[in-house]
């Protein structure tokens, strides 16, 4: 494990730049830090929709895209689902990913 | 069938309903309480129920907030004021008697005793981990329909719903031998414990069956503990919290439990499976919608969700307030009970709009509260979503001209304030 540090924008402007560590997901950093909008009712299952963010265009690539099960949740918030969406509880935070900056999708 | 757009337009039911004279333990509107709950959104959404003695949360914004704040709206005391309410002691002392113990459901708790239960079951249960199951349940789906008579007429809860969602979690438990009968019996009577219409003689009757789905669920724990297997079972008698003074969960939590995930899940999938023939036998179109999907993944998921927001299983579980607190307009007390009627939330026309209409095509499908929210949200929701995906693209694929054999105001519901669930639901239909 070592330390990174991945910036939150909240759905009303604040930023979180916040610590964290690998092999934490990145819904654990927000949660933990109390960041607006993550919720991750499901705890990280990848069965709701309370940790959407959306990656900023830089980062995506790095982030990659969601796998078929992440598809279909987020399938369900189409309302406010952008190309950029994942779940926040779907990306694990490695060495890469340090720096990372994501926005939290509103909660419809 | 995409009316998303058509707010405002769809026809309010229930309208002029004088509230103070309804209660949902009445028996006909808990069978159909559509218009009780349209009644008490739109005139009085935090309403107290005389009978009940229970205040009903019927607006989508009032659940949440409760939802969100799982300190102030305690599940563990809302749960104990609603479980075998009237016959607490004497329910209790016959499961110590007789019963091998009193178990409370250690999972009905609030944070942070919640968080450290809650996150040895959250591992079990991942939508990834879960999705490695669909061979399994296709080939239990796949059986039951095999074994249906070429026609009909079949009672569907008994021929169908009952016995896919017993195999499953029972394959998934470790339990091999069971009598499928006194699972369903066994499954009434706990969660008739929440139910809110039992009278006594019916709490001894299910206090009883109750005696015997522990001793069943204690010899294989006792078992388990012995000769640990890769079964949930075992999982649970072994877990171990990282970082935990107490790592173990004692028996009595393990034995609540297994109780829990034998018994939660599986009277409200087999619900979620028959509501699936009623709205396939009132609603042709959506039949038809249904055959047209089965071979698109995403849209077989779009219309589980949608069956389970038009239809819940579970409309409405209880908290307590720890404190004086505001809610929907209204000044609530300490030790105010509520019942959070999701049935409800789900039929709010601002947030859904046209509630009434089955539309799979809904941008925000996944905003309804049939499963919770919050840190209570059902942890079994995967493996729900799951079964009724597998059970409709097979029945999609097998059955046609499904038709009612009773007509819709004679269908039979369980009385229950916690689930809605209908009891018997006879069928007829074409094998293809």
């Amino acid at each position: 494990m070592s330390a990174l540090t991945v910036t939150f924008t909240e759905d009303n402007g604040t930023v979180k730049e916040l610590s964290g560590e690998t092999g934490q997901s990145l819904m654990q950093v927000g949660r933990d830090a109390g960041v607006e909008g993550i919720l991750a009712d499901c705890a990280g299952s990848c069965a709701c929709a309370t940790c959407h963010v959306y990656v900023d265009d830089e980062w995506y690539a790095k982030v990659g895209a969601p796998d078929a099960v992440e598809a279909e949740m987020l399938d369900m918030v189409d309302d406010v689902r952008k190309p950029n969406s994942r779940l926040s509880c779907q990306i694990k935070l490695t060495e890469a990913l340090n720096g990372l900056k994501v926005t939290v999708a509103p909660l419809g | 069938m995409n009316t998303t757009n058509n707010a405002g337009v769809c026809p309010v039911t229930g309208q002029g309903a004088a509230l103070e004279q309804m209660s949902l333990i009445d028996p006909e509107i808990s069978a159909r309480p559509q218009a009780y709950y349209d009644a008490m959104r739109e005139s009085d959404p935090v309403h107290y129920d005389e009978k009940l003695h229970m205040y009903l949360i019927s607006r989508y914004e009032d659940i949440q907030t409760i939802q969100r704040d799982p300190v102030t709206f305690s599940v563990k005391h809302g749960y104990e004021a609603q479980y075998s309410a009237g016959f607490f002691d004497e329910f209790k002392e016959i499961l110590e008697r007789d019963g091998g113990g009193y178990f409370p459901d250690a999972i009905m708790s609030d944070p942070p005793y919640h968080t450290r239960i809650r996150g040895l079951m959250d591992r079990a249960f991942t939508a990834h981990r879960v999705r490695e199951l669909e061979p399994l349940i296709t080939s239990v789906i796949t059986d039951v329909i095999d074994k249906l008579p070429a026609t009909g007429p079949v009672d569907i809860v008994q021929a169908f719903s009952v016995p896919i969602t017993i195999r499953v979690i029972c394959e998934q438990l470790g339990v091999d031998q069971y009598n499928a009968d006194k699972l369903s019996r066994w499954s009434q009577a706990v969660t008739a414990q929440i139910g809110r219409m039992q009278n006594r003689e019916q709490m001894i009757a299910n206090a009883k069956e109750l005696c015997d789905l522990q001793h069943f669920l204690i010899g294989h724990i006792r078992d388990r503990e012995a000769n640990p297997k890769e079964d949930m079972i075992s999982d649970l008698v072994h877990a171990k919290i990282d970082g935990s003074d107490e790592p173990k969960l004692t028996f009595k939590e393990v034995v609540s439990l297994v109780r829990a995930l034998m018994i939660a899940g599986n009277d409200t999938t087999a619900t979620a499976m028959t509501n699936l023939f009623y709205i396939l036998g009132t609603q042709p179109k959506v039949a038809e919608l249904l055959a047209n999907a089965a071979d698109d993944d995403r849209l077989m998921s779009r219309f589980t969700e949608e069956l389970l927001r038009i239809e819940p299983p579970v409309r409405g579980l209880s908290r307590m307030t720890t404190k004086q607190v505001e809610l929907g307009g209204k000044t609530l007390p300490a030790h105010a009970h509520l019942l959070l009627m999701y049935a409800s939330a789900n039929d709010q026309q601002e947030v859904f709009a046209c509630p009434r209409d089955f539309d799979m095509e809904r941008s925000n499908l996944g905003r309804h509260v049939s499963f919770g929210g919050g840190v209570h949200k059902c942890i079994g929701l995967s493996l729900a979503r799951l079964e009724i995906r597998i059970a409709a693209r097979e029945v999609a694929k097998r059955l046609r001209g499904i038709k009612l054999e009773i007509p819709v105001h004679d269908i039979p519901y369980l009385k229950s304030v916690a689930t809605h669930s209908i009891e018997r639901l006879p069928i007829s239909y074409t094998k293809i």
